[in-house]
């Protein structure tokens, strides 16, 4: 009889574990973005780090409303905040937003497990990559060019704050201005 | 025996990912003297256009802003610009290259400065705001620039065309 017990119990745990799981997968698969609240550009509180896009329309920010830091996009001809979906994450820290042309790439700030990494979102693909996985030492302030090839960004390897200049290489799909001209890229 | 298979495999991979695979660091010549990108000084706040990289530098003895180009390799002389008695950071250049924006703090007080390379001009956008200023951005056609100001006891978002006029964005009533 005590032997009976004890495996029915468990028995009886394991599709709640199972639907426990399955569940915490779901959740954190539709979690959406952080709501935006107000819609004017600046808040009660801290508006930081502001970043324009390079045909001016757009203004990326670092901003502390809804109790969150969290980083923000607002269309500056339309008066109102852009969806960004799965840019911020929960329990994530992003800083220093930097966009191209017409805003559709991001480069900003992260952490990755621990170590500061340089991230881009794609508006068009909503998604977000780390552009310096193998970086060694600590790195701030990035800077996405225009057409969204190269980035900048401070690092300290050589044990002062010198410039590092990332290239994304020639396949990425270029942010440029419809009708511009596509110059030899220097 | 299949580990030293794979080793040798793995070591080519990885090696030849190494020499081909994007995104990769662009190696610019490093100079003590201070005429190239990186020197023995320390670099701040780079901003990239499509030719130029713009940043902070206090390898002169004081915090200046410099112009790389990446054509030439080689700085641009920016006439007129630094100042003796002003701490000059977060510069922010159009796309041709023609304005250069920066934060400048000069006898106590903070400025957002214009610089226009063709007539070599300087110029105060927030002369007639009772504020500190900070952390500018211009878009790359160098018709908007925005930076954080102090006014209301906490730092706020401003955006001003190039002659200086705030734009006109409606904000939640306090």
């Amino acid at each position: 009889m005590r032997k009976i017990t004890p495996s029915f119990w468990l028995q009886r745990q394991i599709p709640w574990g199972l639907s426990f799981t399955l569940a915490s997968l779901l959740v954190s698969c539709s979690y959406s973005d952080i709501p935006l609240g107000p819609t004017s550009l600046n808040s009660r509180y801290t508006e930081q780090q502001p970043a324009l896009s390079g045909n001016g329309r757009f203004l990326a920010l670092v901003s502390n409303r809804n109790g969150s830091h969290q980083l923000l996009v607002y269309d500056l001809d339309q008066q109102q905040f852009i969806q960004t979906p799965r840019l911020n994450q929960p329990e994530t820290i992003v800083e220093s937003p930097s966009l191209s042309y017409t805003g559709r790439y991001i480069a900003y700030m992260t952490s990755d497990q621990g170590r500061p990494v340089v991230a881009l979102y794609d508006r068009a693909t909503q998604q977000s990559q780390i552009l310096t996985p193998t970086y060694r030492g600590w790195i701030r302030n990035p800077s996405i060019s225009p057409n969204g090839r190269y980035v900048v960004f401070e690092s300290a390897s050589r044990g002062q704050w010198d410039i590092e200049v990332l290239d994304r290489g020639p396949d990425v799909e270029l942010d440029i201005d419809n009708g511009a001209s596509v110059g030899a890229p220097p | 025996m299949k580990h030293s298979i794979f080793l040798p495999i793995f070591v080519t991979a990885s090696l030849l990912s190494g020499c081909v695979g994007y995104p990769r660091i662009v190696n610019y010549p490093y100079d003590p003297g201070g005429v190239s990108l990186n020197s023995s000084a320390s670099e701040l706040d780079p901003q990239i256009s499509r030719r130029y990289i713009v940043f902070a530098s206090d390898r002169g003895g004081r915090q200046d802003i410099y112009m790389f180009d990446r054509v030439t390799g080689s700085l641009v002389d920016l006439p007129g610009l630094n100042s003796f008695d002003t701490v000059a950071s977060h510069p922010g250049v159009s796309e041709s290259g023609r304005y250069i924006v920066f934060a400048g703090s000069r006898q106590g007080r903070s400025a957002i400065f214009l610089y226009d390379r063709e007539t070599r001009q300087l110029r105060n956008l927030t002369a007639n705001l009772q504020a500190e200023v900070r952390h500018p951005t211009m878009s790359a056609d160098g018709n908007r620039i925005a930076f954080e100001s102090s006014v209301n006891g906490q730092w706020d978002i401003l955006v001003y065309n190039r002659s200086g006029q705030p734009l006109n964005i409606p904000q939640d009533p306090r």
